[in-house]
């Protein structure tokens, strides 16, 4: 299991996380599957519907969003391949409460952000069991092509 | 025949198939169908007590079924029936040890009515002070005690909590305790003891009853977007209230 990311994309998420501080920020991944390898193409930042108070650790994207994200992959010609969310002052680990709510399959990339700066980011998939995480290692490209993907 | 719409984490539980025709004239009818099709998938969308999962919506031609007749919502030929996930998460509650804040608020009720019984404005000015500095090293003050001494004969009572509307509520009885203080050395007795007492009876009601007052002004806070106070209260629990174990 591996998660390719662009620097510039992995820029892009972290800066995401920066800017919702102290609260959560969240977003969709859209990129190509070849296997057990994906190679991130395009993120679609997102907006967190969850009840202002409790923005501050929870995240919540409504179906709607979910398929228009889905419909933007489409046109793009790519897939939803997970979600990427920030965790304001807390390590960069999966929460109980993240594997109550977590799809299968979806990579989820979390921004550990302190005092409001990024630090580590760490992915992870859900097991098909829903027993716990498994943390999917992450490779940084300076870019990725069209070729390269495929 | 109603096409069946599958949201693309669940694809590698469907062969990858993005939609299935059914049969079933119902939507609980065609998750059946689904399910049975798929067992794989029934994990992901339903609880062990074959519920429903939160996550889990179900549109029928762009309308959500809890808007409809729920699972019992009727399919007609040439309907669509969408599965989209609404998608959630966050940072962790923190645990926090309660036997550890419970001595803590022993101390500072023990220590305090020690002060009032034996006129000692300088006791109140100890657990004042003591309440202070461990609001600002971010502990319970006297939770030393239970972590060298108590541990093995207090069971702890670990809860998914957070810890800062505690640290809140100690610093709020630290100021209230020194201002008492402050009105003892001042010369007007009544109103410093009435201050201590003040604090005896919020710490006595949060060892007793659960309910931590200076707790629920930081969710009032939380809830008027005070900067700094970002947390909310833990998933079904009152504001201030101990939350229940599990």
């Amino acid at each position: 299991m591996k998660l390719h990311i662009p620097i510039d994309l992995m820029n892009r998420i972290r800066a995401h996380g920066e800017a919702a501080y102290p609260e959560e920020g969240a977003g969709f991944l859209l990129g190509r599957v070849e296997g057990e390898r994906r190679f991130l193409m395009s993120i679609l930042p997102a907006e967190n519907s969850r009840e202002e108070a409790a923005r501050g650790n929870r995240y919540l994207l409504l179906p709607r969003e979910v398929l228009r994200a889905e419909e933007s992959a489409q046109r793009l010609g790519l897939d939803l391949v997970g979600i990427f969310h920030s965790h304001p002052d807390h390590p960069a680990q999966a929460s109980e409460f993240d594997r109550e709510w977590a799809m299968p399959w979806f990579s989820y990339l979390i921004t550990s952000v302190q005092d409001g700066k990024a630090g580590e980011t760490r992915s992870w998939r859900l097991s098909d069991d829903r027993a716990g995480f498994v943390e999917e290692e992450i490779r940084m490209e300076t870019e990725i092509t069209e070729s390269r993907s495929r | 025949m109603t096409t069946l719409k599958i949201p693309s984490p669940l694809r590698p539980f469907t062969d990858g198939k993005a939609q299935l025709e059914v049969r079933s004239g119902t939507v609980s009818g065609a998750l059946d169908e689904l399910v049975a099709a798929f067992p794989q998938l029934k994990t992901h969308l339903f609880t062990e007590s074959g519920e429903l999962r939160a996550f889990v919506n179900l549109f029928v031609n762009d309308e959500n079924v809890r808007d409809l007749y729920g699972p019992d919502t009727q399919l007609k030929p040439g309907d669509s029936l969408m599965i989209l996930p609404s998608i959630a998460g966050g940072t962790p509650l923190q645990t926090v040890d309660h036997a550890a804040l419970r001595t803590n608020q022993a101390f500072i009720i023990g220590i305090s009515i020690a002060a009032y019984v034996s006129d000692a404005p300088w006791l109140a000015g100890i657990a004042g002070l003591a309440m202070l500095v461990g609001t600002l090293l971010k502990v319970p003050a006297f939770a030393f005690v239970y972590r060298r001494w108590l541990r093995g004969w207090l069971k702890p009572d670990v809860l998914t909590d957070n810890m800062e509307p505690h640290r809140f509520a100690q610093g709020f009885g630290a100021v209230v305790q020194l201002l008492g203080l402050a009105l003892l050395a001042g010369g007007a007795p009544v109103a410093g003891w009435a201050l201590v007492w003040l604090v005896i009876f919020l710490a006595a009601i949060n060892l007793f009853v659960g309910f931590c007052a200076g707790c629920m002004v930081y969710y009032w806070l939380n809830r008027l977007h005070v900067p700094g106070f970002v947390k909310a209260p833990p998933d079904g629990t009152f504001p201030g209230l101990r939350p229940k174990a599990g």
